[in-house]
C-alpha cells in the first residue's frame, strides 16, 4: 500500500500545482480583457468619483504584480472577494449557483451512464441488429447535436405542444427533466458507443466463452463476467465526461434559464465582474481537477494492473 | 440558499423513475394557467440590485417599481403627475423645491411615510460612500423637515427636470427603520421595503423575484395577490413560455418572430412607444466626417424605413428630431429621405472619393438587431461608393473604444449606438450634442462642438418657465438636426407580449411595461 500512498501524494502535489496555474491564467486572462471593468461597472450615467472608488475597490489602480500576490493570499485564505457588480460577498452567491449547477450535472451524469451502458450493451449483445442500428443513428445523432438546439426544439415539443413541462426555471423536480435530458445527450450517446465497442470486444473473449460452456445463463455472463471487464474503460470517459457536463452547463442553463453557475458566469464575462468570473472559472476548474484525479485513483482501485505513475 | 436535500438525490433506477413519473404528475398543472391570484411575467435581465438608488437597468427597475414609489410619477401619456408629493413649489431662483406629501401612507414595516423618511432617502442619495449609478440628476445639497408632511429640498444648482428625475426609481423611498433589518445594510439593501402596492417576498438569485399585496396600500389595489418575475435570458426560451401559457407576460421576444406572434389569438402584442433613440456616431474629430455634407450625405445614403421593416420587423420609428417624441421638450426637426442620388453628389461635393475606407464599430447584442442593422446600413453605405469596415464587438469591450477620449485618442468613424434619457426629458438627450460632454467626463462620443447649441443647453438647463425651455430645445433640435453629428435611424419600440387572458397591460414610454392593474380579461 505504500506504493499507492506514494502516488497519492504525487497526483495530490500534482493537482495544486495545477491549480495553481490555472488560478493564474484566469488572474491574467481577466485583466486581459478589453474595456475598463470600473467603467462598465459603475454603468454610463456614473460620476467620475464612482468610477475612481470602484478602480480603488477592484485594487484596479494598484501594479500587476501587487494585484497578483494580493489575489492569491486572499485565495488562500478562501476569500474570494466581492462581487463588483452587486457588492455581495462571492462566496454566498457561488453557494446557491453550484448547487443548482451540481444538481444538474449529477442527474445528468446518471442518467448519461445508466441509459448509456444499458443501450451498449443491449446493442452489443444483438449485434448487427434493428435494435444495434437505431441505437447508432441514434447516438450519432445524439453527438452531433448543439445542446443549444436540442434544448429549444424539446421545448417546442414538450413544453409548447404537450404542454408536460415546464420550459424553463428551477421550480420542482418536473423543469429538471428538460435540462437533464438535453445536457446529458452528448454523453449517454458517447457512452453508449464506447459500451457496445469495449463489450463487443470482451465477449469475444475466451474467458467468456469459458463461463458459456460452464452452462451459466446467458444474462449471467453479459452482467457479471463481461460487463465487469468492459466497464473499466467506461467508467474512466464517464468520470471525464462529468467535467465536460459542467462547461455544457454554461450553454444548456443559458437555454433553460436554469440558475445556475454557467449562466451566472455569461452574465458576469459581460459586465466584468472580474472578481466573480475568477471564482467560477476556479470553482469549476477545481471540479474539473477533482474529478479527474477521483477517476484516476478509482482506476488504480478497479483495475490494479494499471502502473503507478 | 436553494437546496433540495434529498428530492433530486438519485441512487438508483428506481429513483430516476419515481422522478420522471411525478415530474409529469408535476407538470399535468404547468400548462393551465397559473393558481388564480398570480401573475406570472418572465424577463431577461438577473436584478443585479433590488436597492432603488443602486438600480442601473430598467427591467430592473420596472420590477422594483412594484415595491417602492417615487415623489413624482411617470403616467403613461409621457406627463409628470404627483405621487407621494401631492404638490410642490419652486423658489424663484430655482434652487429650493417644497413638497407637501401625501398623509396616511405607510411603508410594509409599519414606520409612516413623512417628512423624516423623505430627509434619510435623499441623504442616503447624495451620500458619495454609496455607489449610485445615476446620480447626476439628483444635484441635491441639503433636505430640511419642514413639518410633519412637509420638505424642502436644496439643489447645488438649478435644475429645471429635477422634478420630472424624481420620478425615476433611483429615487424611491424605502423604510428607514428597515435598512438595518433583514440582511440590509445601510450601504446595501437587499430586502426592500417600500410603501408600493406589492411587498417584496422572496428573490431567488438568478431565478425569480416574488412580491404579494400589500394590505395597507394607500392607493388603488392591484388585483393580483403574487406577481412573480422570472429570469429567463434567452429570448427564444422567453417566447416558448408565453406560448405554453406557462407565463402571463413577456418582453423582448425574439423579433423575428414578432409577425408570427401578433398573428397568434391567444397573444397580444404591444409595440411601445419608448425612449430610446438608436443612431451612429459619426466622430467629427475623423476626416471626412468633420464636413457637414459628409454627414448630411450619410443620413441621405441609409433607406431607414426599409431597415425598420425588414430587420427590425416594425419594432422601431424612423427619428424626425434628435431626440423620441416621449421627451418633454421635443419637436419635429425634418427627414432625411432616403436619396442615394443626392447622397453621391453631396459625398462628390466634399471631395470623397468611391472607395474611401470608413472604420465602422457596433455592438452585438446589446439593442433589438444590432448586429443585422449595422450590416444593413452598411450595405447602403457602400451602394454611395464608401467602404465601411465592420468591427463586431461585445458589449464591454465596444464601449471601451467608442468612448474613449480625449478626441485624438479615437480610432472609431462610425458607431452604432443607442441612447436612453434617464428620464423623459430633453436635458438627458441633449447631453449628446454638449461639448462639456466629450469623452473621457461624458458620451458625447461624435466630439460635436456648436457654441450656440452649447449656449442653448445651459441656458435651458436654468430656465423655469416651461415653455422657453421647451423652444430652446426646439432650436437645438433643428440646429443639430442640420449638423447631423448623428446618422439618425429610429426610435426602437419596447415590445411586450402577453396572454389574451389578462387585460389592463400597458406600457410607459421609457421601456417599462405598466401591468400592475393587469387582471383577468372578462
Amino acid at each position: 500500500m505504500d506504493l499507492f500512498r506514494q502516488y497519492l501524494a504525487q497526483r495530490l502535489l500534482a493537482s495544486a500545482v495545477t491549480l495553481l496555474g490555472v488560478a493564474t491564467i484566469i488572474f491574467l486572462m481577466v485583466r486581459l480583457l478589453p474595456g475598463d471593468p470600473a467603467q462598465v461597472i459603475a454603468g454610463v450615467l456614473a460620476t467620475e468619483e464612482d468610477v475612481a472608488r470602484i478602480r480603488t475597490q477592484l485594487a484596479l489602480d494598484r501594479p500587476l504584480h501587487v494585484q497578483y500576490g494580493l489575489f492569491l493570499t486572499r485565495l488562500v485564505r478562501g476569500d474570494l472577494g466581492r462581487s463588483a457588480r452587486t457588492s455581495e460577498p462571492v462566496l454566498g452567491e457561488l453557494r446557491s449557483r453550484l448547487s443548482a449547477t451540481l444538481r444538474l450535472a449529477v442527474v445528468s451524469a446518471t442518467l448519461a451512464t445508466i441509459v448509456g451502458i444499458a443501450a451498449g450493451t443491449v446493442a452489443a449483445t444483438r449485434p448487427y441488429s434493428a435494435f444495434d442500428y437505431t441505437l447508432s443513428l441514434t447516438t450519432l445523432f445524439g453527438v452531433s447535436m448543439p445542446p443549444y438546439w436540442l434544448g429549444l426544439m424539446l421545448i417546442i415539443v414538450f413544453a409548447i405542444h404537450l404542454n408536460w413541462l415546464p420550459a424553463a426555471g428551477a421550480e420542482g423536480g418536473a423543469s429538471l427533466i428538460l435540462p437533464a435530458v438535453t445536457l446529458a445527450a452528448f454523453s449517454v450517446a458517447l457512452i453508449a458507443r464506447m459500451t457496445r465497442a469495449s463489450m463487443l470486444e470482451v465477449l469475444g473473449q475466451e474467458y467468456v466463452r469459458t463461463a458459456r460452456a460452464k452452462g451459466l445463463v446467458e444474462t449471467v455472463v453479459v452482467a457479471r463476467h463481461a460487463l465487469r471487464t468492459a466497464l473499466v474503460p467506461i467508467l474512466t470517459v464517464a468520470g471525464l465526461l462529468f467535467g465536460t457536463l459542467l462547461g455544457g452547463a454554461v450553454l444548456t442553463e443559458s437555454v433553460f434559464g436554469w440558475p445556475g453557475m454557467g449562466l451566472l458566469l455569461v452574465d458576469s464575462i459581460f459586465s466584468r465582474d472580474s472578481p466573480m468570473v475568477q471564482a467560477i472559472v476556479l470553482v469549476f476548474s477545481s471540479l474539473f481537477i477533482m474529478t479527474t484525479l477521483v477517476v484516476d485513483l478509482l482506476s488504480v482501485v478497479i483495475a490494479p494492473r494499471i502502473r503507478y505513475g | 440558499m436553494r437546496t433540495h436535500p434529498a428530492r433530486h438525490r438519485l441512487r438508483s433506477r428506481r429513483g430516476l423513475a419515481t422522478l420522471v413519473v411525478a415530474g409529469l404528475i408535476l407538470a399535468a398543472g404547468a400548462g393551465s394557467a397559473g393558481a388564480a391570484g398570480t401573475f406570472r411575467v418572465a424577463v431577461g435581465v438577473e436584478l443585479d440590485t433590488v436597492d432603488p438608488v443602486q438600480t442601473t437597468t430598467t427591467t430592473v427597475a420596472n420590477m422594483v417599481d412594484y415595491v417602492t414609489e417615487t415623489l413624482t410619477m411617470l403616467g403613461p401619456d409621457g406627463k409628470i403627475q404627483p405621487w407621494l408629493a401631492e404638490s410642490w413649489t419652486v423658489s424663484s431662483d430655482g434652487l429650493a423645491y417644497t413638497f407637501k406629501l401625501r398623509k396616511g401612507v405607510v411603508f410594509h414595516d409599519g414606520t409612516p411615510f413623512d417628512a423624516k423618511a423623505v430627509k434619510w432617502n435623499f441623504d442616503r442619495l447624495k451620500d458619495p460612500a454609496l455607489r449610485v449609478p445615476i446620480r447626476a440628476p439628483f444635484p441635491i445639497k441639503e433636505t430640511e423637515v419642514v413639518d410633519a408632511s412637509t420638505v424642502k429640498v436644496t439643489l447645488t444648482r438649478p435644475s429645471a427636470p429635477f422634478v420630472s428625475a424624481l420620478s425615476w426609481t433611483t429615487s424611491a423611498m424605502i423604510s428607514p427603520a428597515a435598512a438595518d433589518k433583514q440582511g440590509n445594510d445601510y450601504k446595501n439593501i437587499v430586502h426592500t421595503v417600500g410603501t408600493g402596492p406589492y411587498v417584496f417576498k422572496e428573490r431567488k438569485k438568478g431565478e425569480s423575484f416574488t412580491v404579494t399585496l400589500f394590505d395597507k396600500y394607500w392607493g388603488k389595489k392591484p388585483t393580483y395577490d403574487t406577481v412573480v418575475f422570472r429570469i429567463v435570458p434567452e429570448a427564444a426560451t422567453r417566447e416558448s413560455l408565453i406560448l405554453a401559457g406557462q407565463v402571463d407576460l413577456i418582453v423582448l421576444p425574439p423579433v423575428a418572430d414578432l409577425p408570427a406572434l401578433q398573428r397568434n389569438p391567444a397573444l397580444k402584442v404591444l409595440l411601445a412607444p419608448g425612449d430610446r433613440t438608436i443612431f451612429i456616431s459619426m466622430n467629427t474629430t475623423k476626416p471626412p466626417l468633420g464636413d457637414v455634407r459628409v454627414r448630411q450625405a450619410l443620413n441621405y445614403a441609409v433607406d431607414k424605413k426599409a431597415i425598420i421593416q425588414n430587420v427590425l420587423f416594425g419594432a422601431a420609428d424612423e427619428m424626425d428630431a434628435p431626440m423620441a417624441p416621449s421627451l418633454f421638450g421635443y419637436c419635429k426637426a425634418g427627414k432625411y429621405e432616403y436619396d442615394p442620388a443626392k447622397a453621391k453628389q453631396l459625398l462628390t461635393e466634399a471631395g470623397v472619393k468611391p472607395g474611401t475606407k470608413i472604420s465602422f464599430h457596433h455592438p452585438t447584442g446589446r439593442y433589438v438587431q444590432d448586429k443585422e442593422a449595422s450590416q444593413a446600413v452598411a450595405g447602403y453605405l457602400r451602394e454611395v461608393g464608401l467602404e465601411p469596415e465592420l468591427q463586431t464587438m461585445d458589449w464591454p469591450s465596444y464601449i471601451s473604444i467608442v468612448n474613449a477620449g480625449p478626441a485624438e485618442k479615437t480610432v472609431h468613424q462610425l458607431a452604432y449606438l443607442g441612447w436612453a434619457p434617464a428620464f423623459l426629458d430633453a436635458s438627458q438627450q441633449v447631453l449628446q450634442y454638449w461639448s462639456a460632454y466629450h469623452p473621457p467626463a461624458g458620451l458625447a462620443t461624435t466630439f460635436y462642438k456648436d457654441p450656440k447649441v452649447d449656449e442653448w443647453i445651459m441656458a435651458a438647463d436654468r430656465e423655469s418657465n416651461p415653455d422657453k425651455r421647451k423652444e430652446l430645445y426646439c432650436d437645438i433640435s433643428k440646429k443639430v438636426w442640420a449638423d447631423a453629428p448623428w446618422l439618425f435611424l429610429y426610435v426602437q419600440r419596447f415590445p411586450i407580449v402577453y396572454s389574451a387572458k389578462v387585460t389592463d397591460v400597458g406600457s410607459l414610454p421609457n421601456e417599462k411595461f405598466s401591468a400592475i392593474h393587469a387582471r383577468p380579461a372578462p
